[in-house]
């Protein structure tokens, strides 16, 4: 991946912000882990379980752009359309711990903001637009189209997320960093649109059972 | 080589900080990292200080300098993050780039350096925890430490299916490459938009591959009395002694900080 990428590093953010994130990570933790709960009842461990190995083994899967740079996943919108944001949630921050645990792919005391700006930020804002747009798309490729937008839309979330924490904590200067990581994730989400719609164009095609349909989608 | 192969390579050898219990050393090691977090911009002392047990820590843990060093490079293209730094950051000009005309300042690669330092020695913390205590172990002080069952228990699940639904997509790209033939030199494949349906519709068929796998799992798990509640084995009682010590780290590491301060 592209540096600078999304996986902040310890020693990079000042303690003040990554406490703050924490907290926040932590509130919304607090949520999800209530809510899935109630949702999934006892099917949620391994239904998420799995669903994080999965989206863990798609991030594997890239495919090359141009100039030695390849598209990857990050999965957040996938994960908010096809499990509902409160499974998505841990799931996204069960990849996003193990990541910093296995690979030292983001740090300790910064594992509050990673989870923020992976798993939170993502999915939320993910499942907000899916919900919104999906009554008016009519068609599977209208679908299709909502579920670029949005993957393309939490990518460029997430950097910019990442961009501000970055230049509140001094570390880098807002005026270099924020062009930067919109312009670079600006081509990363595209990666990311193509590949979540295909994935989803997968699903629905062989297993449309699988996709939750907002109740006005109903046809 | 297979995905298992890679983790926990380390974590079964035998030293202090081998032994030392799970539900000591994470929260020593978090508690150590923030530590290091606080440290002011150009505050060598501190660094220098800060550095001192993590040096004795990596020693004492006998994995050898190569592998904790090899390791930690692997967080560093991050820098790139930090170096636009060194160029806007006002001071007293060190050099200037040619060409692009940059002037860098005193006070810009000082503040660089600090970062690159306190990332370099967190990291260093971290590579020492996760080669020195199996994942397992992690997961148990997780328990211990409060968090919810279902995070612990998922965290858990996604450990131990990473390496099938891993070696899944490792065939499945393997597939693709075995079809995808191509002539030394020239340019192979679709656009750029074909070759991202192609990763997608893997993407979708891993998908529907695992949730039914998670199905069967779940099926399984019944069948041997699951109810909704994930079960974990009962704790070991947490000998004091790892507790002080591990205390002992985390005071000595304030001590270092607040002692470059006065």
């Amino acid at each position: 991946m592209l540096p600078p990428g999304l996986h902040i590093p310890d020693g990079f953010l000042s303690t003040p912000i990554s406490l703050a994130a924490w907290v926040i990570a932590i509130v919304v933790l607090a949520l999800a882990v209530r809510f899935a709960d109630r949702d999934l009842d006892e099917r949620a461990v391994p239904l998420m379980g799995v669903m994080a190995a999965f989206i863990f083994a798609a991030q594997m899967m890239n495919f090359p752009v141009a100039g030695g740079t390849s598209g990857h996943m990050v999965g957040g919108a996938l994960a908010a359309i096809l499990l509902g944001p409160w499974a998505a949630i841990i799931v996204l921050t069960a990849v996003v711990a193990l990541q910093a645990l296995l690979f030292q792919d983001g740090g300790l005391v910064v594992m509050g903001a990673n989870i923020l700006n992976m798993g939170i930020i993502t999915v939320l804002l993910a499942t907000l637009i899916y919900r919104v747009c999906r009554p008016f798309a009519l068609g599977n490729a209208a679908a299709l189209g909502i579920a670029f937008v949005a993957a393309w839309i939490t990518v460029e979330a997430s950097a910019i997320a990442t961009a501000l924490q970055l230049a509140a904590s001094g570390t880098s200067p807002l005026e270099v960093v924020f062009p930067a990581m919109v312009s670079v994730h600006a081509l990363i989400g595209i990666g990311e649109g193509l590949i979540t719609a295909a994935a989803l164009g997968f699903v629905l095609a062989t297993r449309p059972d699988l996709v939750p349909r907002p109740a006005a989608a109903t046809r | 080589m297979s995905i298992a192969a890679h983790l926990d390579r380390y974590a079964h050898r035998n030293s202090p900080v081998h032994r030392l219990d799970a539900r000591a050393k994470v929260p020593a090691v978090f508690a150590y990292v923030l530590v290091i977090s606080t440290t002011r911009e150009a505050d060598w002392t501190a660094i220098g200080l800060l550095a001192l047990p993590v040096l004795a820590l990596v020693i004492a843990s006998r994995l050898g300098p190569w592998l904790v060093l090899r390791r930690t490079f692997l967080a560093l293209p991050f820098v790139m993050a930090a170096v636009p730094l060194m160029f806007t950051r006002p001071g007293e000009t060190v050099f200037t780039l040619p060409l692009l005309g940059w002037t860098a300042s005193d006070e810009g690669i000082q503040a660089v350096a600090t970062i690159l330092a306190r990332s370099w020695l967190s990291v260093a913390m971290a590579v020492v925890l996760v080669s020195s205590t199996p994942m397992v172990q992690i997961l148990r002080a997780l328990r211990w430490l409060r968090v919810p069952r279902l995070l612990v228990a998922t965290i858990s699940f996604t450990y131990r299916y990473f390496f099938v639904i891993g070696e899944e997509a490792q065939r499945m790209i393997r597939a693709r490459d075995s079809r995808s033939a191509r002539l030394p030199g020239l340019h192979g494949g679709g656009s750029v938009r074909w070759r991202a349906r192609v990763v997608g519709h893997m993407a979708g068929s891993l998908f529907v591959r695992s949730l039914e796998r998670s199905e069967r799992v779940h099926a399984a798990m019944q069948a041997r009395g699951y109810r909704g509640e994930p079960r974990f084995l009962d704790d070991p009682p947490l000998p004091a002694l790892h507790l002080a010590a591990a205390a002992a780290f985390v005071v000595l590491g304030v001590a270092m900080q607040a002692g470059a301060r006065l």
